[in-house]
């Protein structure tokens, strides 16, 4: 697993420029992102663009004061569990009072030394992120006796492929993309790569429903001898469409069936990258392209299905939108055909997915946006 | 007090309505990174405005840097909102990587996508 060293964001609000202007050096210095806002107006506006991991506000403000802003913040889902602390110029044991009832973490005198305001920050955060891990843990642990995963622990054997896959979480917590093989007759091999739309926790726990409603599909599909990946989508996204507990969830999802008897694979995709296919023998990739749009979207969808003649030494890359993303200098892109020009440089007749993994796990941490999966399959014979 | 709360409460701006017609809204969306972060309060605040105006929104991108999944989803959700009350939502300004990207994942065929400003509103 990888863990990433993502700096921690602080949210420093001020009236007073030089006193704003110091903070924010002292946290540069230790680490800390800084954001500063000169008002609790023109902070409400900068929490509208981002997310901090705490706030620094201080109590005395024209206009909106402290206790007003952090009013605000608690009515906010989105910002009421950031650690709040006030900054005064007192020690006044009303606002103390008034503070707690507002479940501000800490209070800080100004006149406390800066070094000694963010030594205490530091220690504010690590106690939260410990409690966070704890809680992690705990679901975690109850996942795993319960063996659930949205990522088998290996890759399948299917006569005639290696089939490899890679998966990376996001800040080491679950995210929405799942991965699965199902061998369901000697004939038949189904390959399933999907992300549900969302980060971390919520978005995992979304992903076993679509899988229970895709697992269902493609067996109900094969009992019924009805072997078009299509129409296996078509019915899991009506399913799904119609299942209250899943509105508004979207999912992207890429559903392979590998034929053993004929020698074919079929694909059909839902709001899913294009795949990348490698043939061997012009040793040039083509970008597979299905015309079906995120289950989830809209009942009554049509999809499509192509058929790939997989000859010896040809390889597929399928893969979710956490690969193609990556963040440079404090920015973050989304750049599909970047990484298909990175695999034209690393792949070749032989099976390329050592050298993938190679290069995807060199990636540097802080890079890493989303979870992400690639699944890889080589045709041997 | 009350007054003045809700005066700073209307104040996060992270859309703008920067034009009212008849028949539309044109509204700026003020984010670098559209992301997890401000996804839950994007989708309510454009929720809110279909349900005030039950009209076409056009939503200018062009600060838009970067969208993620989570957020396309708020925008998806908002889309199906304003099918449901017989409006619409159109994107303008979106950057290169951003265009291509709805376009690889089919997103280009639910949402109206233009150029300019011009362009989305010469049918309206």
């Amino acid at each position: 697993m990888i863990t990433t060293e993502v700096p921690k964001k602080i949210l420093l609000v001020d009236d007073n420029p030089l006193f704003l202007k110091m903070l924010s050096k002292a946290f540069s210095k230790a680490g800390f992102e800084c954001t500063v806002a000169e008002s609790a107006n023109e902070a409400i506006r900068k929490l509208a663009a981002d997310l901090p991991d705490a706030i620094l506000s201080d109590y005395q403000m024209p206009k909106m004061n402290g206790i007003e802003f952090r009013k605000y913040v608690l009515k906010q889902p989105t910002l009421k569990d950031i650690p709040f602390i006030f900054l005064t110029d007192f020690s006044d044991k009303e606002l103390v009072n008034t503070g707690l009832d507002l479940h501000a973490i800490d209070y800080v005198i100004k006149d406390t030394p800066v070094n000694v305001i963010v030594a205490k920050l530091n220690n504010l955060l690590a106690t939260v992120s410990k409690q966070r891990e704890l809680s992690e843990l705990e679901v975690k642990k109850a996942a795993a006796a319960l063996n659930i995963r949205s990522v088998p622990h290996k890759a399948p054997d299917i006569k005639g492929y290696e089939v490899n896959f890679w998966h990376k979480s996001f800040q080491d917590i679950p995210g929405g993309d799942f991965i699965d093989f199902i061998q369901v007759t000697d004939r038949f091999s189904f390959i399933i790569l999907g992300d549900v739309m969302g980060k971390k926790w919520m978005a995992w726990f979304l992903s076993f429903s679509f899988l229970s409603y895709i697992r269902a599909a493609v067996r109900y599909g094969v009992l019924s001898h009805e072997y078009s990946v299509a129409s296996i989508l078509e019915k899991v996204n009506q399913i799904i469409c119609e299942d209250e507990a899943l509105k508004d969830i979207l999912s992207s999802l890429s559903l392979l069936m590998v034929d053993h008897e004929k020698g074919h694979v079929t694909y059909a995709g839902a709001g899913d990258l294009p795949l990348l296919y490698y043939q061997a023998k012009t040793k040039k990739f083509e970008s597979l392209r299905c015309s079906g749009l995120l289950l989830g979207m809209f009942t009554n969808v049509e999809y499509d299905e192509q058929q790939i003649n997989m000859q010896p030494g040809d390889q597929l890359f399928i893969f979710t939108d956490g690969i193609i993303d990556y963040a440079v200098a404090g920015d973050t892109k989304s750049d599909y055909n970047l990484f298909a020009k990175k695999l034209e440089t690393i792949t070749d007749s032989r099976n390329s997915f050592d050298k993938l993994k190679q290069f995807l796990v060199k990636q540097p941490p802080a890079s890493q946006v989303d979870d992400g999966s690639i699944i890889h399959v080589y045709k041997t014979a | 007090m009350t007054v003045a709360l809700y005066m700073y409460t209307k104040q996060p701006k992270m859309i703008d309505i920067i034009k009212n017609q008849s028949n539309y809204l044109l509204v700026d969306v003020n984010l670098n990174e559209a992301n997890m972060g401000n996804a839950a309060i994007f989708k309510s605040e454009i929720i809110s405005m279909l349900d005030l105006h039950h009209k076409k929104i056009i939503l200018s991108l062009h600060q838009v840097n970067y969208i993620d999944s989570t957020f396309l989803g708020a925008l998806v959700a908002a889309l199906k909102h304003a099918i449901s009350l017989k409006a619409d939502i159109a994107l303008v300004g979106l950057k290169k990587d951003i265009h291509d990207l709805l376009t690889l994942i089919r997103l280009d065929k639910v949402f109206k996508i233009y150029d300019s400003f011009n362009d989305a509103t010469k049918e309206d």
